[in-house]
């Protein structure tokens, strides 16, 4: 359970978000600008909180009032941004086991790598990997660690359209396996479709909306979830 | 048809000042290696100013090196880090070395760590007297060259992507493991690069060393104070001594190359 309840101000920039996360994955949509990728970077601990609080499982990561705020390395927060942030001069292998140092955190790295189907690719760099290989690489890097939560954001979107419908299905099942809340921000209503989880609308540094995706589709709360709708609709 | 002549000729100009710079640039290397026959190499280096220069040349060279690693990287990575007013006052102090002329780098380490400078009595009081001594060459050394290194790694230390610091940290890697896993490897370039060329610059040292530590044999004469004593007693000497700064200067550029080459072919890969 991943509970927020936080303020951020960045250059002029505010976000105000209340939200609570069960298990599974949560497509977080809106609009460019939105704050969708701030308020990852917030619950990671890579944008300063204002005010509020965040709430891991009991654990508390930020509480501005008692002037609680847990370092990044110890939230079990994972992240996989846009370009994925590979370190290049390490192979598959090595990326994938960075947060998992020791014999067991490796025999969990192969595992990974095995389960996601890299296992050719092991001793790869990520310069050497197609989009996708390196969405997978991101993923089970992530992954290995045994996060708490889990943060992806828009884990398709530097991907070829054919890419792009294989990985989609594979990361959807991927997230629904650890019993963690994931936080997915999309662009796509294919991809809220896959995740077949709960959807947040974030409009102007607001939640306007979270709700299941048949509630989205029957009354779309904005302008903006009406076009998102259609869209999908128009080429499906 | 004059006209087009001249025109011709006017088209010659920059081919022509492009050669003589050339010129001017190759030919008094060319001309130490031509003056001294294998024979002068091998008398020259044998003789006992050579021997003591090298060894302290190495000897002080290395330590400022090392010093200029372990100060300067810290310093380097603040000032990638943190941009603002500080940092570039930092950048200035950073820069002023490579600018201001030797000599005056001598007279100001006289006047910060001299018996009558800034910190001379305290230092002093502690038991440490730094000009005329072996450290004194170090700090020279460390004065005008640590700054090549520091320009050098803050620079990688900007470039690199932040965003690979925050997924260590999300996968639980603290400072150091950040540092020596993430940080190091990826600034290797531009370290290596650094530590080249501020070691060079080190081992050039000269005028703020005669001026500030003085030309004493086997305490702080480096091999180009050495060059500079040979000139007025034996020329061999002179003469085997910079050939060898002209072959480590080359073995520098050669480092340097091969490294760059080797880190595009790797990035690559």
């Amino acid at each position: 359970m991943l509970e927020l309840d936080l303020e951020v101000v960045r250059d002029g920039f505010a976000l105000a978000v209340q939200l609570s996360l069960g298990p599974g994955p949560t497509a977080l949509v809106g609009p460019n600008g939105a704050g969708k990728s701030t308020l990852l970077r917030a619950i990671l601990g890579a944008v300063p909180v204002r005010r509020g609080r965040i709430v891991l499982d009991g654990h508390v990561l930020i509480d501005t009032n008692r002037g609680i705020s847990v370092p990044t390395e110890e939230r079990r927060v994972a992240w996989v941004p846009q370009e994925y942030a590979l370190f290049p001069q390490l192979t598959v292998q090595e990326n994938v086991a960075f947060g998992v140092p020791g014999p067991a955190g490796h025999a969990r790295a192969d595992a990974l790598i095995g389960q996601l189907g890299l296992e050719a690719l092991r001793s790869r760099r990520p310069g050497a990997l197609s989009g996708g290989e390196r969405q997978k690489v991101a993923l089970a890097r992530a992954l290995a660690t045994e996060p708490r939560a889990l943060l992806l954001d828009e884990p398709l979107a530097a991907l070829d359209a054919d890419t792009r419908e294989a990985t989609r299905v594979l990361l959807a099942e991927t997230l629904h396996r650890p019993a963690i809340p994931s936080l997915v921000v999309t662009h796509e209503m294919r991809d809220v479709l896959a995740l077949a989880g709960p959807v947040v609308l974030l409009e102007a540094g607001r939640v306007r909306s979270t709700g299941t995706l048949d509630l989205f589709r029957t009354s779309p709360p904005s302008e903006f979830a009406r076009r998102l709708v259609t869209r999908s609709v128009g080429g499906a | 048809m004059s006209s087009r002549a001249g025109a011709r000729l006017l088209g010659l100009l920059p081919a022509a000042a492009a050669a003589l710079m050339l010129v001017v640039l190759a030919v008094p290397l060319l001309a130490l290696v031509l003056s001294t026959s294998p024979g002068d190499l091998v008398d020259g280096l044998r003789h006992p100013l050579a021997f003591s220069a090298l060894r302290l040349s190495l000897l002080t060279t290395t330590t400022s090196l090392a010093l200029t690693l372990l100060l300067g990287t810290p310093l380097a990575w603040w000032m990638a880090r943190h941009p603002g007013p500080p940092e570039r006052v930092a950048a200035t102090i950073v820069q002023l070395p490579i600018v201001v002329p030797p000599a005056v780098s001598g007279l100001a380490l006289l006047l910060a760590f001299g018996r009558r400078g800034l910190l001379g009595p305290a230092l002093e009081q502690a038991g440490w007297a730094l000009p005329f001594t072996t450290a004194a060459v170090v700090l020279a050394e460390l004065f005008v060259s640590a700054p090549f290194y520091i320009q050098s790694a803050a620079a990688t230390f900007r470039r690199l992507d932040e965003d690979l610091l925050w997924a260590a940290r999300s996968l639980g890697a603290g400072p150091a493991r950040r540092f020596f896993r993430v940080v190091l490897p990826l600034s290797r370039p531009g370290i290596v690069t650094g530590a080249a060329l501020s070691w060079a610059r080190a081992l050039g040292e000269f005028g703020a060393t005669l001026m500030f530590a003085g030309n004493l044999q086997g305490r702080t004469q480096t091999l180009p104070l050495a060059i500079y004593s040979a000139l007025e007693t034996d020329l061999r000497p002179a003469k085997a001594l910079s050939i060898l700064l002209v072959a480590v200067a080359l073995a520098v550029l050669g480092i340097l190359g091969r490294r760059t080459v080797l880190e595009a072919v790797r990035a690559r890969a």
